[in-house]
């Protein structure tokens, strides 16, 4: 199973588009410290670019304020097709722990259509590459 | 100086000071405190709804001491004078007290919306005890 | 007058939490800033007035996920304050402890993003690396990289083992020689001078009269630091420097930010060889007496501030934080208004947005431009708005 990822992993390497969505920035540096030497998700193809319309994977962290709501849904909009997403850290799966507040949406996929969801307050970065490398996997086996 | 119009004095350990001061001295003690103390730092402006009041706590620093000046004023017309003039480090802390409980402060230069999205119905104020928390609805099943 | 705004994008290549601010301009230099926070507001005051004292801290550590122990220390010490009651002495040791280890890998964080500002990729792996050396030595002591859920209302909630000081004492070595390294290297490097020397200037009095906090206080020449003014848990007894720089400027802010990370690393040192032995926590009731109380920590951005109110219920009546950086706006807006003797560029934004250390868990760079004199309209992205940073920063 492994091996079968890693030579996907060759044949296509996925752009990711990170938002942060009203995150504490937990998620995010442990998003960050995925592509730094120690962990490197770039080794698997993974880059992180700047501009959704040329993304492939859109990387959301945080639980989804009302401010920033339209935001993430335009730029769910923006990307172009096949697009995935990925929902990092509890805040992103359910609300986390602001599960409630006024401000804040009971988790992403209230609001966009979800494909993985990597649990953790935060993840570690292992959890962050073996999530995408999952969704990479589930997208290759169609 | 001030000896007779202070309502209240506690200092519950070292280098903890509360004042209570009436609305109506609440600037002439901000004044006093700043050009003749020399007390200029102030950390923040907390706001507590207190049930028929809401009760405006600036906390300042100086002379080796945490100061904090309290002052209530009435639900029915929550209006005190500002202190920009004399602290200008204040003006996002009344902004964030007349956002989240609705306390006007006449002078000030801009009481527009802080924190709230700009969609918040006005006359709506989250800390206040009658208000009950609810999440935004999901415009998705996720 | 026609406005003119730019909106740019909330998402960056790096880090960044959702902010806005509107920059009003003429030609290249900025004439004045507004600030509108809010992306990041969740509702933590009125969701901490439902929930207990312990589920509180929980709460408090997510506040934001860089400093979060600041937040939970200083959370803790109020109820504790309420309480009355003093804690053991070796959980002093360790709050201060995974303090000062906290500030040390913030700081890295910082200046592996603020490299990554001017465009100095190359810095931003090699901190971010060393920094992989904290957050090893954090994991060990608390179980957690991130979020480490060490205090609780009463002290701590692990001790630390002979091995894990013994590793901690190799890391700090590593860490120090790393640090010295860095400095040599924010000292002579040219590029990295020019972009941060005489840009976002903060004078002394204008850092006061807008009451700033933390480094961007005291790389303004003013030597003030909760940790030395109003000291809490054990710093009174230990030896230490409050750092200040008076160059006023981005770089001042930068060599504040690394000499604090030699005397976090000092300061660290110095508990584990003076670690008092003892339990490291004290059961307390569960609902604390009626009161109010006001606790102020030095979190690695500055002053963190929290005051609390307790009717002797096991929920709070009252809970109010504020975090450094909203301190830290009026500020920031201060230093990229041009002034009579010196502009500021729309080039020198992100750099000095950055130099605050802004944690807009708290922020997203949502920056608008809003040009009153010119009749056009223009939307930057973040990643435009980088890259013209940096060109202009060759010139």
């Amino acid at each position: 199973m492994k091996l079968d990822i890693v030579k996907w992993a060759r044949t296509k390497s996925p752009w990711l588009v990170h938002f942060n969505t009203g995150a504490c920035n937990a998620c995010d540096i442990e998003v960050l410290a995925a592509l730094t030497p120690r962990y490197d998700l770039e080794r698997f193809g993974a880059i992180l670019r700047g501009s959704p319309r040329h993304g492939d994977v859109l990387v959301v962290t945080g639980p989804v304020t009302r401010q920033v709501k339209d935001r993430i849904v335009r730029i769910h909009e923006q990307m172009p097709e096949p697009k995935f997403v990925a929902a990092v850290g509890s805040c992103a799966s359910s609300g986390g722990v602001f599960r409630g507040c006024y401000n804040v949406y009971p988790g992403l996929d209230s609001v966009v259509p979800v494909d993985a969801y990597i649990g953790g307050c935060p993840p570690k970065p292992e959890g962050i590459i073996n999530g995408v490398a999952a969704l990479l996997a589930k997208i290759k086996g169609g | 100086m001030f000896g007779d119009k202070v309502l209240d004095l506690k200092a519950p350990r070292k280098r903890r000071l509360f004042v209570t001061v009436s609305p109506s001295d609440y600037k002439e003690l901000m004044k006093y405190l700043a050009e003749s103390l020399r007390i200029t730092h102030i950390s923040t402006i907390t706001g507590a709804d207190v049930g028929a009041k809401i009760e405006v706590m600036p906390h300042l620093f100086g002379l080796g001491v945490e100061l904090t000046v309290k002052t209530m004023v009435p639900k029915d017309k929550p209006e005190l004078d500002s202190v920009t003039d004399i602290y200008p480090g204040a003006v996002l802390y009344e902004r964030e007290v007349h956002d989240l409980l609705g306390v006007v402060f006449k002078g000030h230069p801009d009481l527009s919306r802080l924190v709230l999205p700009e969609e918040w119905p006005e006359g709506v104020y989250p800390l206040r005890k009658d208000y009950k928390a609810q999440q935004p609805e999901p415009i998705r099943k996720g | 007058m026609s406005k003119f705004e730019v909106p740019v994008g909330p998402q960056h290549p790096a880090l960044k939490e959702p902010e806005n601010f509107t920059f009003v301009v003429d030609g290249e230099h900025i004439v004045e800033v507004r600030p509108r926070i809010g992306y990041n507001h969740r509702g933590i005051e009125k969701a901490a007035e439902s929930r207990t004292y312990i589920q509180n801290l929980y709460l408090m550590e997510r506040i934001c996920g860089i400093c979060s122990v600041a937040h939970t220390t200083c959370y803790a010490q109020n109820v504790e304050y309420l309480y009355e009651k003093e804690i053991p002495p070796r959980a002093e040791y360790i709050r201060v402890i995974i303090n000062e280890l906290n500030r040390i890998h913030s700081h890295l964080l910082w200046l592996g993003v603020a490299g990554h500002e001017i465009g100095f990729d190359t810095l931003f792996m090699y901190v971010w690396r060393d920094r992989e050396h904290v957050m090893d030595i954090i994991e060990a002591m608390t179980g957690n990289r991130v979020n480490y859920a060490i205090n609780t209302i009463g002290g701590v909630r692990r001790d630390v083992t002979s091995e894990t000081i013994a590793k901690a004492r190799k890391v700090l070595d590593i860490l120090e020689e790393r640090t010295k390294y860095y400095k040599r290297v924010a000292a002579a490097e040219l590029s990295l001078i020019s972009r941060t020397k005489g840009i976002g200037i903060l004078k002394p009095n204008d850092a006061v009269r807008l009451c700033a906090v933390g480094p961007t206080l005291r790389a303004s020449a003013i030597k003030s630091d909760v940790r030395k003014d109003d000291p809490y848990s054990a710093y009174e007894e230990i030896p230490f420097n409050a750092v200040s720089y008076d160059l006023c400027d981005v770089f001042s802010r930068i060599l504040v930010r690394v000499d604090e990370t030699f005397e976090a690393i000092n300061i660290i040192r110095y508990c584990l060889d003076h670690l008092p032995s003892g339990p490291v926590r004290l059961k307390l009731p569960r609902n604390p007496p009626a009161g109010e109380s006001v606790s102020k920590v030095e979190a690695p951005r500055g002053e963190d501030i929290h005051y609390v109110r307790s009717d002797g219920t096991e929920k709070p009546a009252r809970y109010k934080v504020r975090a450094p950086t909203l301190g830290n706006i009026p500020a920031v807006c201060d230093m990229l208004t041009s002034k009579a003797d010196h502009t500021v560029n729309i080039g020198d934004i992100p750099i000095v947005l950055a130099s605050i250390d802004p944690c807009f868990s708290c922020t997203d760079r949502a920056i608008k431009f809003v040009d009153p004199w010119k009749e056009k309209k223009w939307i930057w992205s973040h990643e435009q708005l980088d890259r013209y940073a940096r060109r202009k920063g060759k010139q």
